[in-house]
């Protein structure tokens, strides 16, 4: 007996020699890039219509007529019958080497592909036609991250391949403070989420209606693009010959426009700029409401804009949301008031109800009646929402799982009519 | 910055399961189950070894740990009860609930001095812990078998010292870099800890 409770003691060091060491690992998944080369040819004979294919890395969204429009990351446009909203009907695939945004106008959409734009004829949605291309009007740009450059002496295009990687590696099981956000170096770059969705209502009825973080916008006779740092005008009086017009530098880190009536307003990831675009081939810059650097889509309603703030990947900051701003006076606008928010990234307003996706925290309803009382009435939780676009008591919206649609005739109570399923190529 | 609630009372409720102890001193009965407890404080050492294959580095790590045991004798050898303590890892603070037991394995020569046999197992919580900006930590599974003795008469205050054995998990997800989507870590705390201490 006594011989054993000495064994007992003797034993429990050896837990010293195997049992005293932490573990810990960690697993991060993470976007390699890989350079490749192509030749502006190769670019601009990669456009043709393709079958229906599988979603996979959604871009923008963009809605004209009852057919949908889904970009596809750097690959193209998803075509898709939505007349009957409860059971959307994918009709091609347009592959568009480089694409990212996209804009229609009438029977014409017009899509980048890396430095040109091109115009579609969609009179037949399932058969788009190229009828016309403004070459090498882009100069650079960026996708997921990684960016591409055109080298005009050689005719190539530099690009970075992504793929997705994810590895483990053994820590010191110590890391819980100093994050080393300040020394991103790549911080300024987006994601193709992060949106803005402008009132529908007061587009041109000929227009198609923006979702995600459009950079692409119509009005009157030109359509608007914006890079990271300048806004490209292009003359679409011929809406099936689209020349190029003026050239505005709007500063760094730009990453959304949209028109309300005849203001332009440009997000950036450090405030909003109101341009006056009363002279449509000339817009003017008014004024810049100024914020923490912090990733910003916005919604315009009447006096009242809808910025949400948020962290995350690609924009630095720890700020999560709502601001809604006066923006009575252009040229002064004022912060009414902020409201807390998970982490906010699209949103859209059909006046009073305020849709706001919460990333991986689902999408919540608002009743917006009055500006410094925003109620919510509604929180679907359960999928992921990036962004969204109210429109004819239909609420489209995409997350990292897929497109789903909402009837939301009663805003307190959505009510799903479809989804399009997402395979993603990694599991976050 | 101004104490959240929930802090301060947890806080509280952890002293208070430290100090109840107190007011039931001297109800011992040899062979009617009475309240039992055991109070200690220590250190958790242990090592870690990091970095890439074949660049791999060790340090060594000592860590603070308090924790208290309440409980029922039910014979004169065996109480069983609940464990709550404290555990100060370098990059995160837990607390770890768990049911316990306390057996008693000898007392040579029927002295003052008794070893006994402990088995502590819960969840580790992080509720006190606060995270840096970015960083979201989660407690884990734990459990802590340990040898010890106690100085002292049976019916009176002994002091305490023990040899245990633990294993405490947790998690933590980390703040992303531009290129990343997702940065997860999980931790496997493996020590021994040595802890001095009072019981009655």
């Amino acid at each position: 007996m006594k011989a054993n409770r000495l064994l007992f003691l003797l034993l429990a060091p050896l837990f010293w020699q195997t049992g005293c060491t932490d573990r810990c690992e960690e697993t991060r998944t993470f976007r390699r890039y890989t350079p490749v080369t192509l030749t502006l040819t190769q670019v601009r004979e990669g456009v043709r219509v393709e079958e229906p294919r599988e979603l996979k890395q959604p871009g923008k969204i963009y809605t004209k007529s009852g057919y949908l429009f889904i970009n596809e990351l750097k690959e193209g446009i998803h075509l898709i019958d939505n007349r009957d909203p409860s059971a959307p009907k994918q009709i091609a695939f347009l592959r568009i080497p480089g694409n990212g945004d996209m804009a229609v106008r009438d029977n014409i959409l017009y899509a980048d592909s890396y430095m040109d734009l091109v115009a579609f004829d969609i009179t037949n949605p399932a058969q788009p036609r190229e009828v016309n291309r403004v070459q090498s009007v882009f100069t650079n740009g960026q996708f997921d991250g990684g960016w591409w450059n055109v080298n005009a002496q050689t005719l190539t295009l530099s690009d970075q391949r992504v793929d997705y990687v994810t590895e483990t590696r053994k820590t010191d099981c110590d890391a819980a403070g100093s994050s080393n956000w300040a020394s991103c170096p790549t911080c300024m770059v987006d994601i193709g989420f992060a949106s803005a969705a402008f009132d529908s209502k007061t587009a041109p009825s000929s227009n198609g209606t923006a979702g995600s973080m459009a950079r692409f916008a119509l009005y009157n006779n030109f359509l608007y693009t914006v890079s990271q740092s300048d806004m490209q005008l292009f003359n679409i009086q011929n809406a099936a010959n689209p020349k190029q017009s003026s050239r505005v530098n709007l500063g760094s880190g730009i990453e959304t426009i949209f028109p309300y009536k005849d203001k332009l307003f440009i997000g950036s990831q450090t405030g909003m700029h109101i341009y006056d675009n009363s002279n449509p081939a000339n817009p003017t810059r008014l004024a810049t409401f100024q914020h923490a650097r912090v990733c910003d889509p916005v919604a315009v309603n009447g006096d009242i804009a809808y910025v949400t703030l948020r962290n995350g990947t690609q924009c630095g900051g720890y700020t999560n949301q709502l601001d809604v701003v006066d923006i009575s006076s252009l040229t002064a606008p004022r912060l009414i008031k902020s409201y807390p928010m998970a982490n906010p990234h699209g949103l859209g307003v059909d006046f009073p109800t305020l849709f706001i996706c919460e990333g991986k925290h689902g999408l919540k309803t608002f009743d917006a009646t009055s500006a410094i009382d925003i109620k919510q009435m509604e929180h679907l939780a359960g999928q992921d929402a990036y962004d969204v676009i109210p429109l004819n008591k239909t609420l489209l919206m995409i997350g990292k799982d897929g497109l789903y649609q909402f009837d939301y005739t009663n805003p307190a109570r959505l009510r799903q009519l479809s989804k399009i399923m997402v395979s993603r190529p990694y599991a976050y | 910055m101004p104490i959240k609630p929930p802090y301060v009372m947890r806080t509280i409720l952890l002293i208070f399961s430290w100090l109840v102890p107190a007011l039931a001193l001297g109800q011992t009965a040899p062979f009617k189950p009475v309240f039992t407890n055991m109070t200690e404080i220590g250190a958790l050492f242990g090592q870690v070894k990091f970095g890439t294959q074949g660049m791999e580095t060790v340090s060594k790590r000592v860590n603070l740990t308090a924790q208290t045991f309440n409980g029922v004798l039910l014979n004169p050898r065996l109480a069983v009860g609940a464990t709550v303590g404290v555990d100060w890892y370098n990059a995160a603070l837990l607390t770890p609930i768990c049911a316990g037991a306390r057996y008693d394995l000898a007392r040579p020569n029927d002295k003052n001095l008794r070893i006994f046999a402990s088995l502590d197992t819960g969840w580790g919580f992080s509720w006190l812990n606060e995270d840096a900006a970015g960083y979201k930590t989660s407690g884990g599974w734990v459990i802590s078998p340990g040898i010890g003795f106690r100085i002292g008469n049976v019916s009176n205050s002994n002091f305490v010292m023990a040899l245990s054995y633990k294993r405490q998990e947790a998690e933590a997800d980390k703040p992303l870099f531009s290129n990343e989507l997702a940065k997860h870590e999980t931790r496997v705390y493996n020590r021994i800890a040595i802890r001095l201490g009072v019981s009655f």
